[in-house]
């Protein structure tokens, strides 16, 4: 490379600011032709074209793997392309790194949140900020920042510490950052991905305000079908790092999308299966436990799940059921009641012991708790085998075993991996959840606790993941699943049980569940309707 | 970095297969030698000269061979120490605490079994060394456990305790062997008591039989690591102890483990130092010495990336330029320090190396004949 590092003449400064300014509704800001990117292995992005109007929402749409983050990073500098342009208000630009776009006026927002936690609001906005000067001005930054969050209606105490904030309000901070900077295109990754279904709205609610505004220009990246419709003006659907169609939202259906993006017809109402249940498997009482902060988070609560069905328990995150599965896991410390799996107290056993009892956890974080990157899949799916007597004898890990599971399960449930030596980390995340999913359905449960199972998958597999489900509940497994999709809770459960702050707020059965109702429960109401006759215990417990 | 229409370009290596690994090692090798010539250069010596007079007193000499199998013992031992632990994806900065308490314990057993009377004191070798070797390891193992028991237990970190457990040791050894302590040698000097002729180790051909201790220990570890449950569960918790604990792996006895084991193999080096390397059989006044030198088990153990096969060419490797870069030093009148320079240098390039293990070069045609210039064209 000839040209200096140290940075752009005085001339081309001028000429890039200016790229975006005094620009129309309608017009084109960002374009891309011909982007095509290769990895070893794969080519990520082929011959992708691709242009953002002034004004407009445009999704990018794909399953995992699709090569929609590869294509916003290329448009945001992160990478080069090997072949295609990307043109910026007109003009052809090549950037060395992000800094170049964002002096464009480029911003992205990122799936993983790029935050300094232990400092406030306004200091990560501010940071890297050339305007923010040697010495922080931050009455006027302060200021600058709140007319904003007026403008596009977000709500955040600028003082606070980025530690102390929710995932959504950390992805305010986050576009904040960008339109402090003077964003005009704005480029989010998986925006909803992380939120609960209340943060979502108010998100999309910013979203609409800023595409209204002249300046904000928002893609917008998902595979949350729903979303794409009900927001977006126009959608780019990727498959296979393909264009395979683009569209006017208004001229698309979910079905015709969903097709376009799997390649194929996808079902989306799953039969619920009827299955003769059996005796309980897992008995529950009373259970409370503390937050990892060390508040009550679970208090005090009862249920059962029977052999051969679904208990579903529907929340928005963080109401307490994340330390439920935890502690039916063995995971975390019961603070009061009793756990019985199968007849037997549990509450005081270690993790091993209950997967030795048929106890089967499919953990919510799959790359941290679920998963270990640097392993191969042999090595991860021995996770749950190392202490299995089929598997291992006299201490000694039979690998070669372990290796012929993993290759069934690889073909088995498609899990697209070059080799049973791949790994983990390499696999995209629908893969790597299937790869999980069918590791602890290979040990054949008793019980199934599955923390969000589907949370982030495409389409295609979170069809995959729900019918394993039905095909253990049809194998007589009682199983525990946990959501914060309220259509999938609503659509495979036998029982539905939504959680707030910390307990149930009824038990329903799940043919008798609606919609609004258990929303509202959701969110903490106890319709008359649910509660139970006079002289009964606390919500409506199935005996 | 683009020549006509040819290019340069890293790309990122998906695999390393052990041999690509070790001609990247060898080459390292050579680089830093080369690279090292210079010290030679500017003082005048033919750097192929000094070379070939290092290696061939290291490895071909009848004296400077045993000093060398005695240094590379020890360094194997230690390095193995180090990635015990290492492989649990914690770090003991230790062996240097945890080899002075191990040679406490080994003498502590002579001590109690009456060895500080007198050098000609007729015990039985056959019962003692196995017992001055259990107290070796049990000495070592009590001292690391205390950092093993605290990460496990608190999360306390692990770098910080066994690196101040070291000069807990350091002292320890000081008051039990000067003036007025329990192992002060007869005639003062600040130093141990000296080993009874009948319990000094057996040498084979000139080298103390730790030697056959240190590759038993490097086998089973490779062994322990890829087959066995217990090194299934070590690895587990080394790259995810939330993972791990998800799996039933138990996060409070797996670091408590792994330095137990860890420092019972650092307190065997301790062992083989002060009771088996010929002319040395006692706590030396200098010991300070051979607790620095434990500390280039961490660069043994990272330039074998944590395999405990590996170790062993590697510290052989150090062992022998260790004791014929001292001989050169002395032979053709450099400074002081050339040996540690020469360590030094050599240990920056292997680990700068390691680069290659996740990039390659490659040398392209792109087809295309352009320059990038500017932001845009």
């Amino acid at each position: 490379m000839s040209h200096s590092i140290l940075g752009k003449s005085q001339e081309e400064k001028q000429v890039q600011k200016g790229l975006l300014d005094g620009i129309k509704r309608g017009e084109t800001v960002l374009e891309a032709r011909g982007i095509t990117k290769r990895f070893p292995g794969v080519v990520a992005n082929d011959h992708i074209d691709f242009e953002i109007r002034a004004g407009e929402i445009h999704a990018i749409l794909g399953e995992n793997g699709a090569g929609k983050t590869t294509l916003m990073n290329i448009l945001f500098g992160l990478y080069q392309p090997d072949e295609g342009e990307v043109i910026v208000g007109g003009k052809e630009v090549k950037f060395r790194s992000p800094l170049d776009a964002i002096d464009l006026g480029i911003g992205m927002v990122h799936q993983n949140r790029k935050l300094v936690s232990a400092h406030t609001v306004i200091e990560n906005i501010v940071l890297g900020h050339p305007r923010a000067g040697k010495i922080l001005n931050l009455k006027r930054t302060g200021g600058e920042i709140n007319e904003l969050c007026e403008r596009y209606g977000f709500k955040i105490d600028l003082r606070a510490k980025v530690w102390q904030l929710s995932e959504g309000e950390k992805q305010v901070v986050e576009i904040l950052k960008a339109l402090y900077r003077g964003a005009k295109v704005l480029i989010l990754d998986e925006p909803t991905s992380a939120l609960a279904p209340p943060e979502t709205k108010k998100l999309l609610a910013s979203i609409e305000a800023m595409a209204t505004d002249e300046l904000a220009i928002v893609p917008f990246i998902t595979h949350k079908l729903p979303i794409v419709l009900a927001i977006s003006d126009r959608v780019t659907v990727l498959r296979r790092g393909k264009v395979t169609a683009r569209s006017e939202t208004a001229c698309v259906t979910e079905k015709s999308l969903a097709k376009e993006m799997v390649g194929r017809e996808v079902i989306f109402r799953l039969e619920r299966a009827n299955v003769e249940t059996g005796k309980p498997i897992l008995q529950v009482e009373n259970l409370s436990a503390l937050s990892d902060k060390g508040f009550l988070a679970l208090e005090g609560v009862s249920f059962s799940v029977r052999e051969g069905e679904i208990f579903g328990i529907a929340g928005v995150s963080g109401n307490g059921q994340h330390e439920l599965a935890e502690v039916l896991a063995g995971l975390r410390k019961a603070q009061g009641g009793k756990v019985i799996l199968g007849g037997k107290d549990i509450t005081h056993s270690s993790c091993l012991e209950r997967w030795q009892m048929g106890l089967g956890y499919i953990p919510s974080e799959r790359v941290e708790v679920g998963s270990i990157g640097d392993f191969s899949l042999v090595e991860n799916i021995a996770m749950n085998f190392y202490f299995d007597a089929n598997f291992s004898q006299r201490g000694i890990v039979d690998y070669g075993n372990i290796r012929k599971l993993t290759e069934e399960i690889v073909s088995e449930y498609n899990v697209a991996a070059p080799s049973p030596d791949t790994k983990a980390k390499n696999l995209s995340g629908g893969n790597l959840q299937k790869l999980i999913l069918a590791r602890v359905l290979s040990r054949r449960p008793r019980l199934l606790i599955a923390n969000l199972p589907t949370q982030g998958l495409d389409v295609g597999a979170t069809e995959f993941v729900r019918n394993k489900l039905m095909e253990a509940k049809k194998e007589k497994a009682g199983i525990l699943l946990i959501s914060e999709d309220l259509d999938e809770v609503l659509s495979v459960s036998d029982w539905v049980a939504p959680i707030y702050e910390g307990k149930f707020t009824g038990i329903i059965p799940g043919e008798e569940a609606k919609r609004e109702s258990v929303g509202a429960m959701m969110a903490g109401s106890r319709p008359p309707l649910f509660l139970p006759p006079v002289g009964g215990g606390e919500g409506g417990q199935e005996t | 970095m683009r020549i006509g229409s040819h290019e340069l370009r890293l790309e990122k290596r998906l695999t390393l297969t052990g041999w690509e690994a070790a001609i990247i090692s060898i080459l390292a090798i050579i680089f830093g030698l080369a690279l090292f010539s210079i010290i030679f250069i500017l003082d005048g010596v033919n750097p192929l000269f000094a070379y070939q007079e290092i290696f061939s007193y290291a490895f071909a000499n009848p004296y400077g061979l045993p000093l060398t199998m005695s240094r590379f013992i020890f360094l194997l031992l230690c390095t193995s120490a180090f990635i015990i632990p290492f492989r649990a994806g914690l770090w003991n900065i230790g062996m240097t605490g945890q080899l002075y308490v191990g040679a406490l314990g080994a003498f502590a057993v002579l001590f109690a079994l009456g060895g500080k009377a007198s050098r000609s004191a007729d015990l039985s070798p056959g019962i003692l060394i196995p017992l001055m070797l259990i107290g070796a390891a049990l000495g070592g193992a009590g001292l690391a456990a205390i950092a093993g028991f605290l990460k496990g237990r608190f999360n306390i970190n692990e770098i910080v305790v066994t690196m101040l457990l070291n000069f807990i040791a350091f002292w320890l050894v000081s008051f039990m062997i000067k003036e007025g302590g329990p192992f002060m040698n007869p005639g003062g000097r600040g130093e141990s008591f000296e080993l009874p002729f009948s319990v000094r180790a057996p040498l084979i051909m000139g080298i103390p039989f730790t030697i056959f201790l240190a590759l038993g220990i490097a086998l089973v570890l490779y062994f322990l690591f890829a087959k066995t449950q217990i090194g299934y569960q070590i690895r587990a918790y080394g790259h995810s102890p939330a993972a791990a604990r998800y799996a039933g792996i138990s996060t409070f006895r797996i670091p408590l483990l792994v330095f137990i084991m860890g420092g019972a193999v650092a307190g065997l080096a301790g062992y083989h130092y002060f009771a088996a390397v010929p002319g040395v059989y006692k706590i030396a006044r200098n010991y300070g010495f051979f607790g620095d030198l434990a500390f280039y088990g961490i660069i043994c153990g990272l330039i074998a990336l944590g395999n405990p096969l590996a170790a062993i060419p590697v510290a052989l490797l150090f062992g022998g330029l260790s004791i014929g870069g001292r001989f050169v030093q002395g032979k053709l009148n450099m400074g002081f320090g050339l040996d540690y320079a020469l360590l030094g240098v050599l240990m920056i390039t292997l680990v700068a190396f390691q680069f290659f293990y996740r990039y390659k070069i490659v040398w392209v045609k792109t087809g295309e004949d352009r320059l990038d210039v500017g932001v845009y064209r």
